[in-house]
């Protein structure tokens, strides 16, 4: 297949913002040693070099469909994304430092498209609600189709686009603080169908297993009408690896001798 | 450029809302229109041969315009250079105006500008950061005014 490269160096290279950049180490496949480069990640994509100032690109991630993990046993302050599915890789980084590690995870996983998808979609609500209730003076979540009804500027309106119905896994969620807020924000008024499209259109015909995307985790909710339950799902099972790795890490430390990484 | 083909060519095969037969006309001169399989999945617009599970290629829907061209067709312009401009068929005006709002509105940074309209809205109405209690809001990709510029580079020896 082939990637059309020239606009993805056009994109890295325009003025809008760049989202993250700065020196990792990254796992060869083959020889398992780490070989340091400067990547610079833009919205889903993680683009790879070897120093900061050069023009020529090693490589580019493209961050949907993988989630974000510690693996501490692959080295000390590691992480990965692994894509899931079939065949499919995972790619293993290291952090010259905890900090760094930190803030490269958190970097990673709300970095999907999926997941800005989501978080617009429940912004909006919420900005919705806002503006019903500066309007009424009410003091209560307002649950009324006229909110959503409410004419907005075009461009206003993501709601719209398509559906990316693309698992992602444990991506979704930050890490540090996750806890939902108790006053629901969700409306209850069901959706027009426009806005939520169920329907499968056009899929390209498999002869092998399809990978299993688009189908969200075992949860009793809709996580498209509920993006703070599912961020909060999600955390918890964070908030247990970060746990335990933080316990295996104190572990560790007690018995760490020399470099965990072999920068040979 | 390497990149995660696989999983690239796994994410094509997402069900999409927004996938059809269209006829599709590549950029370069002599390029005639073909019938594609042309499918909407996050930021990428893939392109297959009609009946075939790869794609034959994937284009990033960032930094580009989207247009209509006349009442069934649309056209895509990458690098703001005339000389990549892409150009699908559609079988109806209403397909067409589909397939412009669904791209304009699948883009990463479209999508990034209503978050932060929104964030700052939201605070503004109600005092509060929207963000925080999902415990991003220090994220520099939701930021209102992002400091980090990027220096235009010079890519024209990749």
């Amino acid at each position: 297949m082939k990637l059309h490269e020239k606009i993805l160096t056009h994109y890295l290279s325009c003025t809008s913002p760049v989202d993250k950049e700065g020196y990792l180490y990254k796992k060869k496949e083959r020889n398992a040693t780490y070989q340091r480069r400067w990547f610079v990640l833009k919205a889903n994509l993680l683009f790879y070099q070897d120093r900061p100032a050069d023009r020529h690109l090693l490589g580019v991630i493209v961050l949907e469909g993988c989630a974000v993990r510690h693996s501490e046993p692959d080295g000390q302050f590691a992480f990965s994304l692994v894509f899931e599915g079939p065949g499919l890789k995972t790619y293993r980084f290291a952090a010259g430092d905890g900090q760094t590690q930190e803030s490269w995870v958190k970097a990673l996983l709300s970095a999907s498209h999926c997941y800005l998808s989501l978080l617009v979609r429940d912004l909006g609500r919420q900005y919705e609600e806002a503006k019903q209730q500066q309007g009424s003076g009410e003091s209560r979540p307002s649950s009324s189709v006229s909110a959503l009804k409410q004419s907005t500027p075009n461009f206003l309106f993501p709601v719209q686009g398509p559906t990316a119905v693309v698992r992602v896994g444990r991506s979704f969620s930050a890490g540090t603080v996750l806890q939902a807020p108790s006053i629901p924000t969700k409306v209850v008024a069901k959706k027009s169908p426009k806005l939520w499209p169920r329907r499968n259109a056009h899929v390209t015909p498999l002869n092998g297993p399809a990978p299993l995307y688009g189908e969200w985790p075992l949860v009793d909710f809709d996580p498209l009408e509920d993006f703070s339950k599912l961020h909060d799902y999600y955390g918890q099972e964070v908030k247990k690896a970060r746990e335990e790795w933080l316990r295996s890490r104190r572990a560790e430390e007690e018995h760490s001798d020399g470099d965990l990484i072999d920068l040979g | 450029m390497r990149f995660n083909e696989k999983e690239l060519v796994s994410l094509s095969r997402q069900p999409s809302e927004m996938a059809a037969e269209l006829g599709m006309r590549g950029p370069k001169k002599g390029d005639v229109v073909k019938k594609r399989l042309v499918k909407l999945v996050v930021n990428f617009l893939f392109y297959f041969r009609i009946d075939e599970e790869e794609p034959i290629g994937a284009l990033l829907l960032e930094q580009c315009r989207v247009e209509r061209e006349d009442s069934q067709s649309f056209s895509i312009t990458f690098l703001d250079e005339a000389e990549r401009k892409y150009l699908f068929e559609c079988d109806s005006e209403e397909q067409r105006r589909q397939w412009v709002d669904s791209i304009m509105k699948a883009s990463y940074e479209f999508m990034r500008k209503n978050l932060i309209f929104y964030r700052t809205e939201i605070h503004r109405l109600t005092g509060k950061d929207p963000l925080e209690q999902y415990g991003i809001s220090d994220e520099t990709r939701f930021q209102v005014n992002n400091g980090l510029r990027l220096m235009p580079r010079d890519t024209s020896s990749l």
